[in-house]
């Protein structure tokens, strides 16, 4: 799994960062980063909950 | 921890929630999801903007499917409750028992009909799915002149798009737009953007009623008509609570819970069907985020055996319409002019309308803010005097 943003739409909500700490951050900024764009298995579940969360379908898993 | 089984009725975004969370934080027991829409849950509010538009498709904007261990019924429709015997009844003629039921059925759109403001035979039509987006974007092709009841975020976001895609369009409401949501100044703000397109805004304080006979048409109380191709009631959603009937947890229409998500004894509700508590009684806050934050909160609740964090919600929504984009944390409606804390018309404006007490409601108009500064400004008690903003 594989995950990529939208970056004009990302708003840096954080939804998807507090679902899925382990993969993603807001940083200093407040801007989303990336921290694993190739979703180790056992975060696949977390991923899912992230993506789902976004409020403007900003996030996504392929 | 609880054991019983939990039955989630409602598949849409707070529903589907409560099941990831109750699975995510290691409830082990028996989980069932019952969603009578034939659809795998969407992004709802992107029905109005991209979608609508034809930037968004259906795939583009469903949500991920629950890869969890639940037993989902979806197709079913609940049509009782029996709180006596704790079960759920389909309309199948299936019961499911419940130790631990969570209500999360949505909401679905108001009519002018049901206001008792439509003639008898008055066409109408309703945005609230994806079915009725689909079947707004294939009428659009025609370019059919719009009428739409309702100046409120929907309307105008629908305005905006018929506009955008050729239509003549006509929006009539009892108030200018979005002034009862986010006050005069914003609402001044989209009232130039909206006549800028082509739009056509009209309004009278005693109201509309659609017209039965000939073309659909919307009336003002002074007798202007507007008629239409088709006309578009986007004049709010009622929860979907007639399932409900008899259980005796609906109170003057409303299903009302607690700052935990608690309805009764062992029952909870989360998202656009549930009406919270707040300042003013109970209303519904029927927003993306805030089905979110009432999903997770119920299903806190419901493992920690109500011994969770009461829910302390962190209003915030979004719209995009005629060029302007617009994010606004906290408390509506505002009053009153805001602070300007940076930016000008031209480059992109923030600003706060404090609430007298320690807290704002804090807007982005067309600048990009990452929602956790804007929701800081929410908090920030200015040090300088208030610049009043001024158009």
């Amino acid at each position: 799994m594989r995950l990529t943003i939208d970056r004009d739409r990302c708003e840096g909500y954080g939804l998807c960062a507090d679902s899925a700490p382990e993969l993603m951050h807001l940083d200093d900024d407040g801007e989303l980063v990336l921290d694993h764009e190739d979703v180790p298995a056992p975060s696949s579940a977390a991923a899912e909950t992230a993506v789902r969360v976004c409020p403007v379908a900003a996030l996504r898993a392929d | 921890m609880v054991r019983q089984r939990v039955v989630v009725v409602g598949a849409s975004i707070a529903g589907v929630t409560v099941v990831d969370e109750l699975r995510r934080r290691g409830f082990t027991g028996e989980l069932t999801l019952v969603g009578d829409d034939p659809h795998p849950a969407y992004n709802r509010p992107a029905l109005s903007k991209g979608f609508l538009s034809g930037t968004d498709t259906l795939a583009s904007i469903t949500l991920p499917a629950l890869s969890c261990e639940v037993d989902q019924r979806i197709g079913a429709t609940a049509i009782g409750l029996d709180t006596d015997r704790r079960e759920v009844l389909l309309a199948d003629g299936d019961r499911l028992p419940f130790g631990r039921l969570v209500i999360a059925t949505g909401a679905r759109a108001r009519t002018m009909t049901d206001l008792g403001a439509a003639d008898p035979g008055a066409e109408e039509s309703t945005f609230r799915d994806v079915a009725d987006a689909r079947d707004l974007r294939d009428r659009l092709v025609d370019r059919p002149r719009v009428v739409i009841v309702g100046a409120g975020i929907l309307g105008m976001e629908l305005a905006s798009t018929c506009a955008a895609a050729g239509s003549a369009v006509t929006v009539v409401d009892r108030q200018p737009p979005l002034r009862a949501q986010l006050g005069r100044f914003l609402s001044d703000l989209v009232v130039e953007a909206a006549t800028a397109h082509g739009v056509t805004l009209a309004h009278h304080p005693a109201g509309v009623r659609l017209r039965g006979s000939g073309t659909p048409a919307a009336e003002l109380a002074d007798g202007r008509r507007f008629d239409g191709d088709l006309v578009i009631s986007a004049v709010g959603c009622r929860p979907d609570v007639e399932w409900l009937a008899g259980s005796g947890l609906v109170t003057d229409g409303d299903l009302r819970i607690d700052d935990r998500c608690r309805v009764a004894a062992g029952i909870l509700a989360a998202g656009d069907v549930a009406a919270f508590p707040g300042d003013h009684g109970h209303r519904r806050t029927p927003w993306w985020t805030s089905a979110l934050d009432q999903a997770r909160t119920a299903a806190a609740t419901l493992l920690d055996d109500d011994a969770g964090a009461p829910l302390v919600p962190s209003p915030y929504f979004w719209t995009e319409q005629f060029g302007i984009t617009l994010r606004v944390c906290g408390p509506l409606p505002v009053r009153g002019r805001p602070t300007v804390v940076a930016g000008s018309p031209a480059e992109g404006l923030l600003l706060t309308w404090p609430d007298g007490r320690d807290g704002a409601t804090a807007a982005a108009v067309n600048r990009r803010i990452p929602i956790s500064r804007l929701r800081a400004l929410t908090r920030a008690t200015p040090s300088d005097p208030p610049m009043e903003a001024r158009r």
